[in-house]
């Protein structure tokens, strides 16, 4: 930046203000004087004499006197920020546009070329980082959001903590006014914070507001490190106002340097408590390992996949990744009650909730917990959610001591576990663990003929089952390189009861702090990355409470060309909550039939078909006949093919 | 906001759904009106967990029927709930209300064999 002095910087601020004032008092007369047609007179002036001076012109006149001063500058400090963004090899910034971030959206966009990261037009900042975080769950890297100081901010705020808690990286920028004598009066203001990150602080890894642009370049650098090793968690980035905007002369800028991005390595668990965790599992006669936020990428199930087979030891899989083939003969999910309960070690893999799985609540009025878990079962815990644990929010859980706890990401710790426990097998044991795991196997093929048992109930009934939904769309994708980026866990489950999740990609999990407003966008975020993954089928069943949060996001996937079916199970309710409802009137026994008031979403019915051609895409339904559905998906893959996202109105069963 | 739960998951009702136990009961049901038990099951809360044919869902609520558990066991549940069901008292839901959603679970009628339905078979 170029040094001059501070009084001087002032007196140019103070003059472009006034420039502003006239330039637009100008403007205004000149806009005036545009719509008058050539000939006319202006209202109340008299024929033939000149009109008297308006209010606005009179300002011009009165206001600042000229000064020669530069207007325009060839670089800015934005310039050199959009040089630090491309230096992370981030493909993608989705924002709302904003004014505290104006000289960076057009550096972005012309100095950038809008490349590298290319612009992505959001409706809603909930959806800029709820995009963010589907995306970066699929392309197992960061995108960029870009939020509005303060009030942007508050907006992303939700879609933030659902990625803090789901342990996923996004790298969100944020702008902010500079100094109170530069504030434009009003707006500007209101939107300027002294400290930019406070809002999300408990729930962001890191964050920086640096006064310089170096610091601005060794902030972002830090902050993707920080943000892509495990834990992951979000970072934020104050970018300064005024340092976005002030010019750039090359003699400063050759004084920048951007510090080489390099990634960290994820912290591994200690040797030696791997090996006793060998030691654990491989002696155990009831083991089960539980994996949650476990694996990051194919190579991790698959290391998951050759542990479980080494101890023929049964896999529950929480779903909150792709951590484990549903197919596989160890995969023990559905039995998950019976093997805690019987078993002498429990290995769990990133556990959120580790009291949760050895324990259960019972909801009634008088709510009481009980340990499921043998009370001598030996517990390992791989998992680095403690270095993330923050006061205030209580996402952490209720406290699970482990007899063994293994402060490491547990994929990266699962090669050294799977030496210790290869080396940990004698001879002697390995006969004894073919026999367990033959017998696991036989329990495994009942799963899916008990499925198929319990699809058939409702099969035909309008509205569709959800069993009927996903077996329709299974039906229509199986033979088609796919993706499902949607959670099922308030549709039954169905797909990991009845397809073939075979890949790490197949599957997303869930939004992680529950908060509503995550799954829509999400999925928009994942199927760009599938898209530029080479084209998968991506379908994504969205509950219509969840939709109505964010509905705007159907545009910015239409403009974006983001290929995408989209299933609203529609059961025009807030669901979850009206049955919470109904459970505090059945407990307060003072009527059980009004529960359904500020909980359903009905009278009128929502018309999602027309909202999403309003969006500009292809929207079908209502659709409540089970028999019409098959046409329905067919015509809306058909769209998805060629490179759009599609809609379908299902009108569905609760759950 | 939202935090998901296992909200009505009627580990007792669905013991008592096995045909075994079905038949050491082997008790009549009392006489209900099933177009009654209709209006209340959806309006009441059984749907919002159990689906509204009774198909259940592993997340929310067994399956009621076809084939619904004795009735004693039926009202039972209701009553006394085990695990987490909400609990309905008389002062709610009267025998009579019991007996005739109970009646109404009676005329569901019994589903397709899987083995009838291509898209449970492979397409």
């Amino acid at each position: 930046m170029p040094k001059t002095p501070k009084f001087a910087e002032l007196d140019r601020r103070r003059f472009l203000k006034g420039v502003a004032i006239g330039g637009a008092a100008a403007g205004l007369v000149g806009a005036a004087d545009a719509q008058t047609p050539p000939g006319a007179e202006s209202a109340g002036s008299a024929p033939g004499k000149a009109p008297a001076p308006s209010a606005v012109q009179m300002a011009a006149e009165t206001g600042h006197p000229k000064e020669e001063a530069p207007l325009t500058t060839a670089k800015t400090g934005s310039d050199f920020m959009v040089d630090c963004a491309k230096a992370l090899g981030i493909d993608y910034m989705a924002a709302v546009p904003g004014s505290t971030f104006r000289a960076l959206q057009e550096s972005f966009v012309n100095y950038g070329k809008n490349t590298k990261p290319e612009w992505l037009t959001c409706l809603h900042e909930e959806a800029s980082v709820g995009m963010a975080h589907g995306y970066a769950k699929v392309a197992g890297k960061p995108m960029a959001a870009m939020v509005h100081g303060t009030v942007g901010l508050q907006h992303a705020s939700m879609a933030i903590y659902n990625a803090w808690c789901d342990r996923v990286p996004i790298v969100i920028f944020t702008g902010n006014a500079g100094p109170v004598e530069e504030r434009r009066p009003g707006v500007e203001w209101a939107h300027t914070v002294q400290d930019g990150a406070a809002l999300v602080r408990d729930i962001t890894k890191w964050d920086d507001y640096p006064w310089s642009l170096q610091g601005f370049a060794e902030a972002t650098v830090r902050a993707h490190v920080l943000a892509t090793t495990a834990p992951m968690a979000p970072v934020l980035i104050v970018a300064d106002g005024k340092l976005q905007e002030e010019p750039l002369h090359p003699a400063e800028e050759a004084k920048l340097h951007i510090p080489k991005v390099a990634m960290n390595i994820h912290p591994r668990g200690d040797d030696n408590a791997v090996r006793d965790a060998a030691k654990l599992l491989v002696a155990a006669e009831n083991p089960v390992i539980i994996a949650d936020r476990y694996a990051r990428t194919e190579q991790g199930m698959g290391l998951l996949v050759q542990l479980a087979e080494l101890l023929q030891a049964p896999v529950v899989d929480t779903n909150s990744r792709m951590n484990f083939p549903n197919q596989h003969p160890l995969n023990q999910s559905p039995r998950r009650g019976p093997l805690v309960a019987q078993a002498d070690v429990i290995l769990g893999l990133e556990l959120i909730d580790f009291f949760g799985m050895t324990h259960s609540m019972r909801d009634q009025l008088e709510r009481t917990t009980r340990q499921t878990s043998k009370p001598d079962a030996k517990l390992i815990h791989i998992s680095t959610h403690d270095f993330l644990v923050h006061a205030n929010y209580q996402d952490f859980q209720r406290y699970q001591p482990v007899d063994l706890p293994i402060t490491g990401d547990a994929e990266a710790t699962m090669p050294a576990l799977i030496e210790a426990v290869r080396r940990e097998i004698g001879d002697g044991r390995k006969s004894a663990l073919q026999a367990r795991g033959q017998k696991i196997a036989a329990s495994s093929k009942e799963f899916v003929e008990r499925a198929r048992g319990e699809a058939v109930y409702g099969w035909d009934a309008n509205p569709i089952s959800s069993a009927r939904l996903y077996m329709e769309l299974w039906n229509q994708i199986k033979n088609e390189d796919w993706a499902l980026v949607s959670s099922s866990s308030f549709s039954s489950n169905w797909p990991f009861r009845l397809w073939n999740m075979d890949k790490h990609y197949r599957h997303i999990g869930g939004s992680g702090g529950a908060g509503v407003g995550y799954q829509q966008v999400a999925a928009v975020g994942a199927a760009l990355a599938h898209r530029d993954h080479g084209g998968r089928l991506v379908v994504s069943v969205t509950g219509d409470g969840e939709f109505n949060m964010s509905p705007g996001v159907l545009w910015t996937a239409a403009h974006h060309k983001i290929p995408l079916l989209t299933i609203i199970q529609n059961n025009r309710a807030y669901h979850q909550e009206w049955m919470h409802v109904q459970r505090m009137a059945n407990r307060h026994n003072r009527g059980i039939d009004r529960a359904w008031i500020g909980t359903t979403i009905a009278d009128p019915n929502v018309d999602y078909a027309k909202i999403a051609q309003g969006y500009g895409m292809l929207g079908i339904g209502p659709v409540s006949d089970p028999k019409d559905l098959a046409s329905a998906i067919q015509k809306a893959i058909q769209v998805v093919k060629r490179g759009e996202p599609a809609l379908i109105d299902c009108v569905m069963q609760p759950r | 906001m939202m935090r998901f739960s296992r909200f009505a998951l009627l580990a007792g009702l669905a013991l008592a759904a096995s045909p075994a136990f079905a038949q050491q009961s082997g008790q009549a049901s009392p006489a209900g009106d099933a177009k009654q038990g209709e209006k209340l099951y959806m309006t009441v809360g059984c749907q919002e967990c159990h689906g509204r044919v009774a198909q259940g869902s592993v997340f929310s609520g067994p399956r009621l029927a076809p084939g619904p558990v004795p009735f004693q066991a039926f009202v039972h549940q209701l009553r006394q709930p085990q695990s987490e069901m909400p609990p309905y008292e008389p002062v709610v839901l009267s025998d009579k209300d019991a007996a005739d959603i109970y009646a109404f679970l009676g005329t569901i009628p019994k589903p397709l064999d899987p083995k009838s339905i291509p898209l449970l078979n492979g397409g």
